[in-house]
């Protein structure tokens, strides 16, 4: 009795030696939350997460941009998209609630760098400075975002759980004023660039003062404020840090272009493949969504000149309800130009037009046509010759869809300038004004009680 | 010289003067031989009544044993065996008939770590003897607990050979952590559920298709807080004991098993011909204001071709399994070898399932205290799959929706590929070239293996350890070329061939260690007590690559892809530390209790709940025994069971606690980026369990009858409550919120007539209520599939049980206009998701199997019915099959024929307006009543008689025909109301979309022993 006392002894002792073992592994794929941001080597992956995050957001935004508006067609299986296509959409939309999140989950990642950035010691000022600045630029361009497809939205200014989780809506205006405050708050600390850069990569992947007033440019520009939206983007084209690419195909099929101000960039490994939020795999790969007619028309007018190669026509894929015609914006993966430009100067000269049109400066070389004409020119499309304030502005608009089509653009530009009734009740029969505004995603309804419903849906 | 001597003496009068202090009293001599066939009956216990002296029968049968005086009484047990007191008497030389019993209360039962005869079991324990299956053709012994025993509930989720199936004991607990029953195999937790990384749309592979279910000896089902509870933090869902065969101390003998067959689906799908296609598709088109000629469907040349694609890709698959096993063995060895071999070929093209497994179990007594023994099981699959359910690239679920315009081979008798254009563009891929040109290759091999050593210190003080591993490896050996969706159509995965090769590893190594000590104090109390003390880790490795664009079709390993760009490896661990204890105490073989605990600590949860405590006790009382009951004559048996304890689940997956931060990748560099909410608190879920029953036996045997009632609640539900994504997550892992299951369970066994024919009858019946009680919030969170204009599919409700549908509430067809009209809810004037509702649930009010054995002479015959009452089927398919128009690619279930046409039709099938979703809505149109009886198999036997296989030298030889699954009873319009895909899904159960229904096998098989 005693040896065997003895035994079990030994070996109760040699069990409890490999309990640590056994009962605390470590995970080998994930970090531990308190191990985040908390040293100097932890800045630069945190600072990268932020980026990931805005490339999260781009998909859908470039989705609810193009596929709201009035220019697509559905030829898939796949609801979300038919809801898009018959303009049906609902609140259970899978693509509202990935927008929603992704605007979210950047707006988490900033206020985790804005509240976790300022405990860190031994850092340079410089590397605290833009991090700081990049955080609260992204939080500005999701709260941006969120703002002119929802409407009212919650301000979500902490990292706090239980804060956020009844955090209620507020009011489009507000939440603009913050989106401005964080973009000012940027622009002070954001790293300069120079028209000696050269590095076309670096100045389109990562935020510097250039590209921080491109998108002060498109805020005014929709807050219909004239003179700071021509003022921002002057001194974006005048800053030669960006420069338009001479052929309009490069637009089309490659990757960071002297043109691209914004681009967020996949590789091949990290492909977004045949998730239901890749842009490739909707409109290349399964051909989820397709031209409208209407557009195709259009694209392959005379006025559209080079650009028509946005879109290709394959004779085979054409039977039914399919035209066979395919967006070329996103590729193939093979092609490698899955990446997602979200702004390029092509559109400042755009927003200078629409900017310089509405303060009635039409003509001259100050004047909106001269813009129009500067990007018709790469195009090699004929000049417009427009003089009445009503012709130039639609011709903008006519230009936007030759020249920005399929990134992200059509659907907030008609609402933003009260086309979006006339326009898409003609393209069709199931239009309603409720459409205007997305719908708040009804899990979110569900989960905070404090969230209340767009009207119509 | 003398002295010398004398020590001698001296020494040899010590040395026999134990056995001649013994060796008083009488010393009796026999054998034990069966009243069946007069054969010697090994190993059968003999013991004096009232002492612990005593001794077994050898190969022979024979016995020596030394008794105090003539009065003595022996008494003899054996498993299987009725119990046997005999009065010595007179005699020294006692022969002993045994008769086999028919008296289920007196088989030895294993409760996990110890033994017992079912007399003395206080829990509620089901026990499935190998008797049952041995002639049905099952691939996983999972598959061997359908309609056998009363609380288990199983369904077959597919006709995929080694396929998944869906098992749950006494309802489901769980809404996130697994529902799937702990199994242990020979002291294992055997790796459960799917082993394999890749989807292949739904149907997952079986982990318990790597063993030989004709190597199992028995299976308990351990079912109440008192059974389950020495399991503890893993026994929630309740836990199966699996046994598998040893050695005997006999002649050596063999048994050779071949069975042969053929499997064919049970039921096919009625779908549209090419004409009435063409027909309805012009219709829809037409509702929608626009020429169907435009959209190319031009009668007599659209429908020029008529595919049967069902046909094209199904096939009657051939079945074979081989078998031979060895036992024997002597006092000191026993021994027990298997090896067998089968291979199933699935009713889709190109899908094989074959099996080889070997097993050696070991036992040896070195001294009268130490014994020592090992056991090894091996096993090495192929499995040769094809895509299924929810993908458009699937084999069944492609063939069903293919349009019947199109042929699977062109003029030239060449496959059509991806992008032809003489076949149907994207979502229609040909299912033919589908199932005939991907090589879905899966290698699985097994090794569980243990060794043990037991050393006993005194008479009945036992010391066992044991060491286990349960070792797993998948390797999945992948192409699909370019003619195939992947590889071939999108570009953005394949392009031009798409390899996959991937390995994962699951290892479990556990370290079992046991002390048991029975005693008796006053003859009267009896104690059966257990300490016991278990370490286990389970390790996860996994690593894979993807290749692409491979230079031609030749190629089909990744050595020759152009584009090797996508791959990974990970490992996991975890980890359990418990300690656990058994008292079990009758007095006077009538009042009966057993107290139970476990203590476990697990790796799944946060430092502060890492520990837990899981008890139970139970009460019996055998009325039986009393001596006012021996009026009763016609009763033998009745107890009176009650049990009241708590069980766990942990199975939550890893790491859930922690707060983390996974890496993600911007433009070539990497980051981080937020992965999971933390939770320091979270901890396992716990169930409350309560259970009371009586078993009773009447007629010697003749009628015995168990029931069980319980009360189940399980509370702090490990739950990944959905929150606001305003927090920047989705989701928190949390303890929140209460399950329900409440039920009754009856078996009844009868031996209605014991004559020249013996006639025996089956039954057991189970009722369980299942209900969702409390959840973090009132409001439904949404599970299953993305519902059309509806949030989903599924839904979780305070108040409605788990697996309950979500849909609008389908009003009917509106005769003026043909379109559906749904029930408004809110009353709001216009029908949106708010109008959704509870609309169905899939668990059923009433499951069983009823099983009658008639023999006579050397024949048999057995009749298997199992069946399910009141759960709904949501039959998903349909929300493609009967589509109302809303695309023009899929073909149509015939049920479309019924459509609304004109204004006054009355139907129930909304008009077909092409592009038009209102009427395709998820609503209750597609719920059915999912109810069935089966007739799930059918054995005829005949022994051949002994005198003629005697002349032979063979023992036995049965020669038998069996059919499984050749009847069902439905109303369920689709071809099983079996299926479910989500293969184990718990809030997404009774789902059938696009799955490949259950087979019907026949089998005929010849069984030799000598």
């Amino acid at each position: 009795m005693t040896q065997f006392i003895r035994y079990s002894l030994a070996i109760l002792l040699i069990s409890l030696a490999s309990c640590q073992q056994v009962l605390e592994p470590q995970p080998t794929t994930l970090l531990v939350d308190n191990l985040v941001l908390n040293e100097p080597n932890d800045v630069q992956p945190v600072r990268i997460g932020l980026y990931s995050a805005l490339r999260g957001m781009s998909a859908p935004n470039i989705m609810a941009g193009d596929f709201t508006a009035d220019y697509v067609q559905a030829n898939g299986t796949f609801t979300d998209n038919i809801e898009f296509g018959t303009k049906r959409i609902t609140a259970t939309n899978g693509i509202v609630n990935a927008l929603w999140g992704s605007i979210y989950n950047t707006v988490y990642v900033a206020n985790f760098i804005l509240e976790k950035l300022p405990a860190i010691t031994n850092i340079s000022d410089a590397t605290r400075k833009t991090v700081t600045a990049e955080a609260r630029f992204l939080r500005g361009w999701a709260n941006f975002i969120g703002a002119y497809t929802y409407g009212d939205i919650p301000r979500v200014t902490t990292t706090d759980p239980v804060t956020n989780r009844t955090v209620p809506r507020v009011a489009k205006a507000t939440i603009l004023a913050s989106v401005l405050e964080d973009y000012q708050a940027a622009l002070a600390d954001l790293p300069n660039v120079t028209s000696a850069s050269t590095n076309a990569t670096n100045n389109a992947t990562y935020l510097n003062k250039v590209n921080c007033r491109a998108a002060m440019a498109r805020y005014y520009l929709y807050l219909k404020n004239w003179v700071q939206a021509e003022d921002l983007s002057t001194q974006v084209i005048n800053s030669n840090v960006y420069k338009i690419e001479p052929e309009y195909a490069n637009v089309i099929t490659k990757d960071f272009i002297s043109e691209s101000i914004l681009e967020v960039g996949y590789n091949l490994s990290d492909d977004p493949g045949t998730s239901a939020t890749s842009l490739n795999n909707i409109l290349v790969g399964r051909r989820e969504i397709i031209p409208s007619n209407q557009y195709v028309s259009l694209m392959i007018s005379a006025e559209s000149g080079t650009r028509r190669e946005t879109i290709t026509f394959d004779a085979q894929q054409q039977r039914g309800n399919d035209n066979g015609w395919t967006v070329r914006k996103y590729g193939t993966a093979s092609e490698d130009n899955n990446n997602i430009v979200l702004m390029r100067l092509a559109e400042m000269y755009l927003i200078r037009a629409e900017a310089r049109a509405q303060q009635n400066k039409i003509t001259g070389a100050n004047g909106a046509v001269a813009d129009l004409n500067a990007l018709r020119a790469r195009a090699k499309a004929p000049v417009v010759a427009l003089t009445a304030q009503g012709d130039v502005l639609l011709a903008v608009e006519r230009e936007r869809i030759y020249e920005l089509s399929f990134e992200g653009h059509r659907w907030y530009d008609l609402v933003r300038t009260g086309r979006a009734q006339a326009v898409l009740s003609a393209f069709s029969p199931n239009w309603n004004n409720r459409f205007e505004l997305w719908p708040i995603p009804q899990p979110e309804i569900q989960q905070n009680s404090a969230l209340t419903q767009n009207p119509g849906y | 010289m003398r002295k010398f001597y004398s020590l001698i003496c001296w020494s040899v009068l010590l040395a026999i003067l134990p056995g001649w202090l013994l060796a008083q009293g009488v010393r009796i001599t026999g054998r034990v031989t069966s009243t069946q066939d007069g054969q010697p009956i090994p190993g059968v216990n003999i013991v004096v009544k009232g002492t612990t002296n005593g001794v077994s029968t050898d190969a022979n049968g024979n016995y020596t044993i030394n008794v105090p005086d003539n009065s003595a009484i022996l008494l003899l047990t054996s498993i299987g065996l009725v119990t046997q007191e005999v009065t010595v008497g007179n005699r020294t030389v006692i022969n002993v008939q045994m008769q086999e019993s028919i008296n289920e209360l007196a088989q030895v039962v294993v409760t996990g770590y110890n033994t017992t005869q079912k007399k003395d079991i206080t829990g509620s324990i089901a026990s499935v003897s190998p008797e049952k299956f041995k002639d049905i053709p099952i691939a996983s012994f999972d598959q061997a607990l359908q309609g056998q025993a009363a609380g288990v509930q199983v369904s077959q989720s597919s006709g995929t050979p080694g396929g998944g199936l869906m098992v749950r004991i006494r309802g489901n607990t769980s809404i996130s952590a697994s529902n799937r029953p702990l199994f242990i195999v020979d002291g294992v937790p055997v790796e459960d559920g799917a082993l394999t990384g890749r989807d292949f749309g739904g149907q997952t592979d079986n982990a318990f298709s790597m063993f030989n279910a004709n190597d199992i000896e028995s299976m308990e089902v351990l079912k109440d807080a008192s059974a389950k509870a020495i399991y503890g933090s893993r026994a929630a869902n309740g836990v199966v004991v699996i046994t598998t065969k040893r050695g005997k101390a006999q002649k050596t003998s063999f048994t050779i098993d071949v069975q042969r067959g053929l499997s064919e689906i049970i039921r096919r799908p009625d779908l549209m011909n090419s004409s009435e296609l063409l027909e309805l598709q012009r219709e829809a088109v037409v509702n929608a204001g626009q020429d169907p000629d435009k959209f190319g469907l031009i009668k007599g040349v659209t429908d020029g071709q008529n595919t049967d694609w069902i046909n094209s890709v199904l096939r009657r698959g051939v079945f074979q399994q081989y078998q031979l096993s060895t036992r024997g063995g002597n006092d000191r060895t026993q021994f027990y070898i298997s090896g067998s071999y089968r291979d199933e070929e699935g009713v889709q093209l190109n899908s094989q399932f074959t099996r080889y497994t070997g097993q050696i179990k070991l036992d040896h007594k070195a001294t009268s205290q130490l014994s020592f023994g090992t056991n090894i099981t091996i096993s090495h699959v192929k499995n040769k799959r094809v895509k299924g359910d929810n993908f458009l690239d699937g084999v069944y679920s492609g063939a069903i929706k293919s349009l019947p315009y199109y042929s699977p081979y062109n003029e030239q008798g060449r496959l059509y590929g991806p992008n032809d254009p003489e076949y149907a563009g994207f979502p229609n891929f040909n299912p033919v070239a589908q199932a005939l040109l991907p090589r879905f290759n899966t290698y699985t091999d097994k090794l569980l293996a243990g060794v043990y050593a037991e050393y006993e210190f005194i008479q009945n003080l036992r010391f066992r350890s044991k060491l286990s591993i349960d070792y797993n490896n998948v390797i999945e050996d992948q192409y699909e070329s370019s003619q195939t969706a992947i590889g071939g159509y999108l570009e953005n995965v394949g392009g031009q061939g798409y390899g996959v090769f991937s390995t994962i590893t699951l290892a479990t190594l556990i370290n079992t260690n046991t002390l048991t000590y029975n005693f008796q104090t006053a003859e009267k109390h009896h104690f059966n007590t257990l300490l016991g003390f278990e370490v286990l880790q389970r390790t996860e490795r996994g690593g894979n690559v993807q290749g692409r664009l491979f230079a031609s079709d030749d190629f089909t390993y990744i050595n020759s892809a152009g584009i090797v760009d996508q791959g990974g490896s990970g490992v996991a661990n975890s980890g359990l530390l418990s300690t656990f204890g058994e008292l079990r105490y009758d007095y006077n073989d009538r009042y009966l209790a057993t107290l139970t605990a476990r203590y476990d600590g697990s790796s799944r949860f946060g430092q502060s709940r890492r520990f837990g405590v899981f008890p139970s006790a139970s009460v019996a009382w055998r009325l039986s025994g009393e001596p006012f009951m021996e009026q009763f004559r016609f009763l033998n048996e009745l107890k009176l069971r009650a049990s009241y304890g708590f069980t766990g689940n942990e199975r939550i997956g890893d790491f859930q606690f922690l707060g983390t931060w996974a890496s993600n990748t911007y433009s070539g560099a990497t980051g981080v980026g937020p992965a999971a909410l933390a939770n320091p608190t979270l901890q396992w879920e716990r169930t409350r369990e309560a259970n009371i029953g009586f078993d009773a036996s009447f007629f010697n045997g003749r009628f015995s009858v168990t029931v069980d009632a319980y009360d189940n609640l399980t509370d702090k539900l490990l739950f990944a409550q959905p929150i606001p994504q305003t927090t920047g997550f989705g989701a928190v892992q949390g303890n929140i919120g209460k399950v329900s299951n409440r039920g009754v369970e009856l078996t009844i066994s009868t031996v209605n007539t014991n004559s020249a024919v013996r006639w025996t009858t089956d039954l057991n019946l189970s009722h369980n209520e299942n209900k969702v009680v409390e959840l973090a919030s009132k409001e439904p969170v949404f599970r299953g599939y993305q519902g059309n204009g509806v949030s989903n599919t599924n839904v979780i409700l305070p108040g409605q049980p788990l697996g309950t549908f979500w849909g609008l509430k389908f009003l009917g067809v509106d005769p003026a206009t043909g379109n559906a009209i749904y029930d408004d809810k809110n009353g709001d004037g216009r029908i949106s998701p708010d109008d959704g509702q509870v609309i169905g649930n899939a668990q059923p009010k009433l499951y069983g199997g009823l099983t009658n054995k008639v023999s006579w002479k050397g024949i048999d015959l057995s009749v298997f019915f199992q069946g399910s009452y009141g759960n709904s089927v949501l039959n998903f398919t349909n929300v493609t099959l009967l589509n109302t128009g809303t695309d023009l690619q899929n073909n149509q279930s015939r049920q479309a024929l019924k459509r609304w046409r004109k204004e006054g039709d009355i139907t129930s099938v909304p008009k077909y307006v092409y592009q038009d979703t209102y009427n395709n809505y998820l609503s209750s149109r597609f719920l059915e009543d999912g109810s069935f009886i089966r007739l799930k198999n059918v054995t005829l036997g005949y022994n051949l008689p002994k005198k003629w296989v005697n002349k032979a030298k063979i023992t036995n030889t049965r020669i038998f025909a069996s059919a499984t699954n050749i009847w069902t009873l439905t109303r369920y319009s689709g071809p099983d109301p079996e299926v479910s895909t989500l293969d184990g899904s718990t809030t997404a159960q009774g789902i059938d979309f696009f799955t490949l229904p259950q087979v019907k096998t026949v089998i005929v098989g010849l069984s030799l022993i000598f």
